[in-house]
């Protein structure tokens, strides 16, 4: 879900930048009012855990890997702006100094798997959480990266239709939604979403374990 | 600071760290991140936006180190993505306390 420079129109690319901006902006205000000495340590070692995460790529049939993104689980501990922005500055670091997608490509990047996967994350966990809590916290890391690869499946597949020459040769990303749609979401529903979930499963059970108190002082507002 | 209170965070943190030379096992890219000639391959042809900019310039790219072992680079990308992100929060630690 890395997209690198040149799939993306400007249309896109710049349409991202315009959303994006505006809501990570709004996510800074939001993180003033909830990081304090206790969970700012907390935020900075998950999303650490996030960027580590993605380099632990996982082969799949069909030739190609993929890996968790660890964006549920902070959106579940603390809130999903939060973890819209330790997302976004974690594919702001991989773009900039790893050329592990693009800087155009960014926004889109960051409102995929950082604002749509935290905000699923959280709707889902909420919703289930009565029922069980962990299968909760496996379906909000399931359905958080499925949604995430939907939403840069479809941005991908979109591509054609927007930007082609005169001889309707694609100028972008070149293959259609009918293509994108099954290979993106389809490894992700079957893979990665199920890494996913055992990830936000383990980390935050993990963390219950270990350190309890920290985590009793965050999950009040969760 | 929190390096003493958090310790154990720590312990997590450590693990996925060693773990990390797994996602080099794999000699595939994720889906959509293909080398440039893929699509002369498949398509017959690169399309125009994709050939224009294929050269961003970047620290680490592809997370590896000319002259070093692919591990060895994997490990010093870990640690300079993992230190500017905990750069970041400290940052940020800093402005929010100058603002209160």
């Amino acid at each position: 879900m890395h997209i690198p420079d040149g799939y993306l129109s400007p249309e896109t690319y710049i349409a991202g930048y315009a959303v994006a901006v505006p809501l990570l902006a709004y996510s800074v205000r939001k993180l003033k009012k909830e990081l304090n000495e206790n969970s700012l340590p907390l935020v900075a070692t998950l999303t650490a855990l996030s960027f580590l995460v993605m380099m632990i790529n996982v082969p799949i049939p069909g030739g190609t890997s993929g890996h968790a993104i660890g964006t549920a689980v902070i959106s579940i501990l603390f809130n999903p702006w939060i973890a819209f922005l330790s997302l976004s500055i974690v594919l702001l670091i991989q773009a900039l100094v790893f050329g592990d997608g693009g800087i155009t490509a960014w926004a889109i990047a960051s409102l995929g798997m950082g604002f749509l996967a935290a905000f699923t994350a959280s709707f889902i966990y909420k919703l289930f959480y009565r029922l069980n809590k962990n299968i909760a916290l496996f379906l909000a890391g399931w359905f958080s990266i499925v949604v995430a690869s939907l939403f840069v499946a479809v941005v991908l597949g979109i591509q054609p239709m927007i930007a082609h020459d005169e001889k309707g040769n694609p100028l972008f990303f070149p293959f259609d939604l009918k293509i994108t749609i099954p290979a993106i979401v389809g490894s992700h529903m079957l893979y990665f979403g199920v890494i996913e979930g055992i990830y936000t499963l383990t980390v935050f059970k993990f963390l219950e374990k270990i350190n309890s108190q920290v985590f009793s002082d965050v999950s009040k507002e969760a | 600071m929190f390096l003493k209170r958090h310790k154990k965070l720590f312990f997590i943190l450590g693990i996925f760290f060693f773990l990390i030379p797994v996602g080099l096992l794999s000699e595939y890219p994720a889906w959509g991140e293909w080398d440039v000639d893929f699509f002369k391959e498949s398509l017959g042809f690169i399309p125009e936006g994709i050939k224009k900019s294929t050269n961003s310039i970047n620290l680490i790219p592809d997370y590896s180190i000319n002259g070093l072992n692919d591990v060895v680079s994997y490990y010093i990308s870990a640690i300079v993505g993992v230190a500017l992100i905990f750069l970041f929060f400290w940052g940020l630690k800093v402005v929010l306390k100058n603002e209160r």
